[in-house]
């Protein structure tokens, strides 16, 4: 049994949805018997989910998984819309006569059980050719045969799974990624390859002497080294080769321009030397130099490609149709790119708004905490703008598009965060500039001792430019950066704390300033109870337990916070109950007629209470009964990460979209001086840009999409696991569930390798310097000349794994 | 010393057939997933009994 299942088990199986872990509404209790046990659920979506899972035996996903499934969509899945030619033709790619191709962008896959469910249930199915399931990038190949099965159907399975999916446009199918790891595995494992036989290879020619072997094995070793390298230098270095030409031609020297030069260099001049019949080969030194710069970049590529990538961002925010509404009152599923300014929609209650758009009708109410991060739902009047992305929490209403595609106020935001991105300071490239000017001086100073050497004995010119370049290769140099970054990216990992943009660890560890987002940062999106004040001499325990009896009924936050916070097991019995949207319940318990809710509703404006404008009122008709106030509650590990950062002298600040009251309540409890309630997107990327021009160094933590654009402006960017895609794409480094307090000592690691770094960069200069003039003066000899540069490299590396040996995993 | 000229390309050959293995494996999906099938084997599949 796993940690997830175990949990549910400790948390009473009864109270909580054996599916999707919710809790179980009063009242009717639905059941299924699964994996010969009777279960109790939810919701007849759960219902539908669980048997079909045990229909098909898949049973085991239960056992397997670590969080609880998504719960299935009541509403419809909109799948037989993937039917239409015109939107068909943007997501399908034809394979041959009768296979079709399509990527499709999953919602609610949270862990490898979730794939391994998808691929059993789906790959079951006839005409299934084959289905993979990439879990990191929520992404799903899946190619079937058109005479069998259609798109519709295989959408439909996977929503009855409870997975919404939604087929991305067919250029998503070149995988770039896909493409990109694959060929630098492969390149990476070729380099291994050509440098352990160029070694081997060499070995002989550096231990066997000249009185072992005769000069025509040396010859054969020679060119069996000449034959190793080949791969390395033709196939495995390609990339150093084609960056450098590409910025040769933009005119910028970058890292690779020396890098590619070195590689060309000393291949050429070892093959030169081998054909001459000389001794100084160094064929053996390339291909350890390109493996070596190989290794770096692919486990900087793994660590890049963890981060999720804006086009995808958007295209899970925006669903993929929209209902159109023609001029004789029926309504058309379309395509969101068919939609036009002027078209009138129809948008359903729980629905997402598909762009931007006059209200037609009287009002609703929408939830617009994605863009917002206003954590309450706000009211939108006739004529007012919904914006794209935001919920309508009731309805169904009509609206006029207004604005679509990237005219949205939702593509404003990624087009900003795009931006900020752009402008980012680019701290990391200083150290690469220092690398490539070191290397370029290593260059001149290969002519300088050629020049020199030709004045004096010409024979020995060739041989001593060669072993300067071999022995001050820039290895150590480059590998300085990469070795040390990519240990403490490992240990971070292991922290939950996953770096997307490896540079990040340099700006975290000069961080001065972090700037919190307070909702699904720093607090839970859920309310908790914080106390409970009684009238007319009721008692403490009766109020709560009539009121959680009544909140049972309401899925309203606040509902739910004060149905949670009653622990006996007494319910009363509830009837006749009466919602009113956004204002309380009433309903008849215990035979008495209670209303729990606002002030005004609950004593339906008879009379007023001093200071219980935010308060839960719960009364019956002679008069209020208790009032309960909520607050927020605060993320795991919130307090001790503010400590944590304050001990290590930052500065800590709040900016919510949150109004001041709710803000400040929480910065007192932190302990934060410095908050800013109200924010829009645009005035925290103000903020964030004045701090800035006063020094800070800012680190900003968030998890909206409301959050992006300040993520993207920030010195480094933190976003928590469970935000936004936005806010995941356009940070650098992703915090995994609860690991908040991971913070600070992810920022001591970041420290540690800064240093480590320095002391890696100090060596190899310090390396280079002596061994330099010693290899100009014609003193070193190849196997020495290799032997430097493979031990500056090793010590490097050596080096490099002492990050995070000492620290104490938090 | 002949005894190379028959280890040497034997080595070579050996080390082709390594890299003709991997590549195959890389352009089969083999590395592209490395969290899943570590997943399987808990699975004591009691609906192929």
């Amino acid at each position: 049994m796993n940690a997830y299942a175990g949990a549910i088990a400790a948390a009473g199986a009864a109270e909580c949805c054996w599916h999707c872990g919710e809790a179980l509404p009063a009242g009717t209790v639905i059941q299924a018997d699964i994996a010969g046990r009777r279960r109790s659920l939810c919701c007849y979506g759960c219902r539908a989910a669980a048997e079909w899972i045990e229909q098909l035996g898949l049973a085991d996903y239960y056992r397997l998984r670590t969080e609880p499934a998504p719960k299935p969509d009541a509403r419809e899945s909109g799948a037989a819309a993937w039917q239409r030619p015109e939107i068909f033709r943007h997501v399908v790619r034809d394979l041959d006569a009768d296979r079709r191709e399509a990527m499709l962008l999953l919602e609610g896959v949270r862990c490898a059980a979730c794939v391994w469910l998808i691929e059993r249930a789906l790959g079951s199915m006839p005409g299934i050719v084959s289905i993979q399931v990439n879990a990191a990038a929520r992404r799903a190949r899946v190619v079937w045969r058109d005479t069998e099965i259609a798109l519709p159907q295989i959408l439909e399975a996977l929503s009855r799974t409870g997975y919404r999916a939604a087929p991305l446009d067919s250029q998503a199918l070149n995988d770039v990624r896909r493409r990109e790891s694959r060929d630098a595995l492969k390149r990476l494992l070729v380099a291994g390859f050509g440098a352990m036989q160029a070694m081997m290879y060499a070995a002989v020619l550096y231990f066997g002497g000249n009185e072992a072997l005769d000069p025509s094995t040396h010859e054969l070793f020679r060119w069996l080294g000449f034959l190793a390298a080949m791969p390395v230098v033709f196939y495995s270095a390609r990339p150093f080769f084609t960056a450098a030409m590409r910025s040769l031609k933009a005119r910028q020297l970058g890292m690779d321009v020396p890098v590619a030069l070195a590689i060309a260099l000393i291949y050429a001049a070892s093959l030169i030397e081998a054909l001459r019949g000389g001794g100084h080969v160094y064929f053996d030194s390339v291909s350890m130099f390109v493996f070596f710069l190989l290794a770096g970049r692919y486990l900087e590529m793994r660590a890049r490609h963890r981060a999720g990538d804006l086009t995808d961002a958007l295209a899970r925010l925006t669903p993929p149709f929209a209902d159109l509404r023609r001029e004789d009152g029926t309504i058309e599923r379309i395509g969101i790119h068919e939609l036009r300014v002027g078209h009138r929609v129809h948008v359903s209650e729980g629905g997402i708004v598909p762009a931007d758009g006059a209200l037609l009708d009287e009002q609703c109410r929408v939830d617009e905490a994605l863009l917002s991060g206003e954590s309450a739902p706000v009211t939108r009047r006739r004529g007012d703008m919904l914006i794209a992305g935001s919920v309508l929490l009731d309805g169904p209403v009509q609206m006029r598009i207004e604005r679509v595609g990237t005219d949205t106020a939702l593509a404003g935001i990624a087009a900003l965060v795009e931006r900020a991105q752009a402008e980012r300071p680019q701290l990391a490239r200083a150290g690469e500039r220092a690398a490539s000017r070191f290397v370029m001086r290593v260059m001149i100073l290969t002519v300088l001792t050629a020049v020199a050497w030709g004045f004096f004995d010409p024979s020995r010119a060739f041989p001593a430019a060669l072993a300067v370049l071999v022995v001050s290769c820039p290895c150590a140099f480059a590998l300085a950066v990469p070795a040390a970054i990519t240990r403490s990216l490992a240990v971070l990992a292991r922290w939950g704390v996953l770096v997307v943009r490896p540079d990040a660890i340099q700006s975290l560890a000069e961080t001065t300033q972090v700037v919190f987002d307070k909702t699904g940062t720093l607090t839970l999106p859920d309310l908790a109870l914080s106390n409970v004040e009684t009238f007319n001499g009721a008692s403490q325990e009766s109020a709560l337990r009539m009121a959680a009896s009544l909140a049972r009924e309401s899925r309203h936050p606040a509902a739910r916070a004060i149905a949670a916070a009653y622990v006996g097991d007494h319910i009363e019995q509830v009837s006749a109950v009466r919602s009113q949207s956004g204002l309380g319940l009433a309903a008849i318990v215990a035979g008495r007629e209670l209303r729990l809710g606002r002030l005004d509703f609950a004593l339906a404006g008879r009379m007023d209470l001093d200071d219980c404008e935010n308060a839960v009122l719960l009364a019956d008709d002679t008069g209020p009964i208790a009032a309960f106030r909520l607050t927020e509650k605060l993320q795991p590990g919130a307090r001790q990460v503010v400590e944590a950062l304050q001990a290590q002298g930052l500065r800590v600040a709040i900016a919510s979209g949150d109004s001041a009251a709710k803000v400040e309540e929480v910065a007192v409890r932190l302990g934060i001086a410095q908050w800013r309630a109200r924010q829009l997107p645009a005035d925290k990327l103000a903020w964030l840009t004045d701090l800035r021009t006063d020094g800070a160094r800012v680190m900003a933590v968030g998890d909206g999409v409301n959050d992006a654009p300040v993520l993207a402006g920030a010195d480094v960017a933190i976003a928590v696991a469970g935000s936004a895609e936005l806010a995941q794409a356009s940070s650098d480094i992703v915090l995994v569930d609860g690991r908040l307090a991971s913070l600070a000592p992810a920022r001591a690691l970041a420290q540690r390798t800064l240093t480590i770094l320095r002391q890696n960069q100090r060596w190899a200069l310090l390396y280079n310097l002596t061994a330099v003039p010693i290899a100009a003066l014609g003193f070193v000899p190849p196997w020495l000349a290799a032997l430097g540069m493979s031990l500056s490299s090793v010590c490097v590396v050596l080096n490099a794994l002492r990050i995070g040996r000492a620290e104490a995993t938090p | 010393m002949n005894v190379l000229l028959v280890m040497i390309p034997l080595s070579i050959l050996l080390l082709l057939g390594a890299a003709v293995a991997f590549f195959w494996a890389v352009d089969h999906d083999q590395f592209d997933d490395m969290e899943t099938p570590g997943l399987l084997p808990l699975d004591d599949s009691d609906h192929d009994r």
